[in-house]
């Protein structure tokens, strides 16, 4: 069992959408700062900053070789949870943004039928 | 099971009724033309849905830029009530992308009457059983507040 001061750096770490994207990309492969920082809209001493709050969670571990610094992920349970949420949190995000642009389309859909039919009244 | 804390809640209001949302997630015409990330296309002929208690609705998810994978969506519905709740365990198999196991998660969505003919969706997700089985006390726990923080935002 992790002790209270680990569990609260955990959760800090945790709490930051940005660090759970980290997370959830290093699910898939280690991955260097540039790499880390290419997808997302903030600088690389910003994620550095991320990577740093992660590592004292002891949520990743970062090797050095030569100039490449890559984090990796550390296995615990609580970290496979935060990716696993953070996975169907974004495939919500997406799919919700797509409901609102379809459900928009099929009622202007409708509207434009709806103009049709009344059109020749509105002309006599 | 339905009476723990689930994970993921997500609230949301849609610009459209109640009925018209609700055949969003229930009409395979529909369904096939908002779900899931942009670039992935849902056969039509691959579509099965019998929308009721006990029913079931079924899908497979193929993504033109990585025609390796192939995602199969099986729902088993286990509490239906039209226009207002579908309930079910979501199975997820077949070739995924890499990272993520094949897996079976408690789904719940709510649909509720917003003013203005506008609708809200309320959607509750839980952990897959592997994950799950993780959670002694403490890190349900954890789970808690971890949930908390993330629904805070």
């Amino acid at each position: 069992m992790a002790g209270t001061d680990q569990l609260s750096a955990v959760f800090s770490a945790l709490a930051d959408p940005t660090r759970r994207g980290i997370l959830a990309e290093l699910a898939t492969r280690d991955a260097t700062v540039t790499e880390l920082t290419a997808p997302l809209s903030i600088s690389m001493p910003a994620v550095s900053r991320h990577l740093k709050v992660l590592e004292r969670a002891e949520l990743i571990s970062r090797s050095r070789s030569g100039k490449w610094r890559a984090s990796r992920l550390e296995a615990a349970p609580l970290r496979e949870a935060a990716v696993w949420i953070e996975r169907y949190r974004r495939f919500w995000d997406s799919s919700l943004s797509r409901l609102d642009a379809h459900l928009a389309a099929v009622q202007a859909a409708a509207r434009a039928t709806d103009r049709m039919a009344g059109d020749p009244k509105e002309l006599a | 099971m339905k009476t723990e804390t689930p994970q993921i809640v997500i609230t949301r209001v849609c610009d459209a009724p109640r009925e018209l949302v609700y055949r969003a997630f229930t009409d395979p015409d529909h369904l096939a033309s908002w779900w899931g990330p942009i670039g992935n296309t849902i056969p039509r002929d691959e579509m099965e849905f019998d929308v009721r208690p006990g029913g079931f609705q079924r899908w497979t998810e193929v993504f033109a830029a990585q025609p390796e994978l192939r995602v199969h969506i099986h729902v088993d519905l286990t509490d239906v009530v039209d226009g207002e709740l579908l309930e079910g365990v979501f199975h997820v198999s077949g070739r995924l992308p890499e990272g993520i196991e094949p897996h079976a998660t408690r789904l719940r969505v709510e649909f509720y009457d917003e003013a203005d003919g506008r609708t809200r969706l309320e959607i509750r997700q839980w952990f897959p059983e592997h994950l799950a089985h993780h959670a002694e006390e403490g890190w349900r726990q954890a789970f808690t507040k971890l949930d908390a923080l993330i629904i805070e935002r």
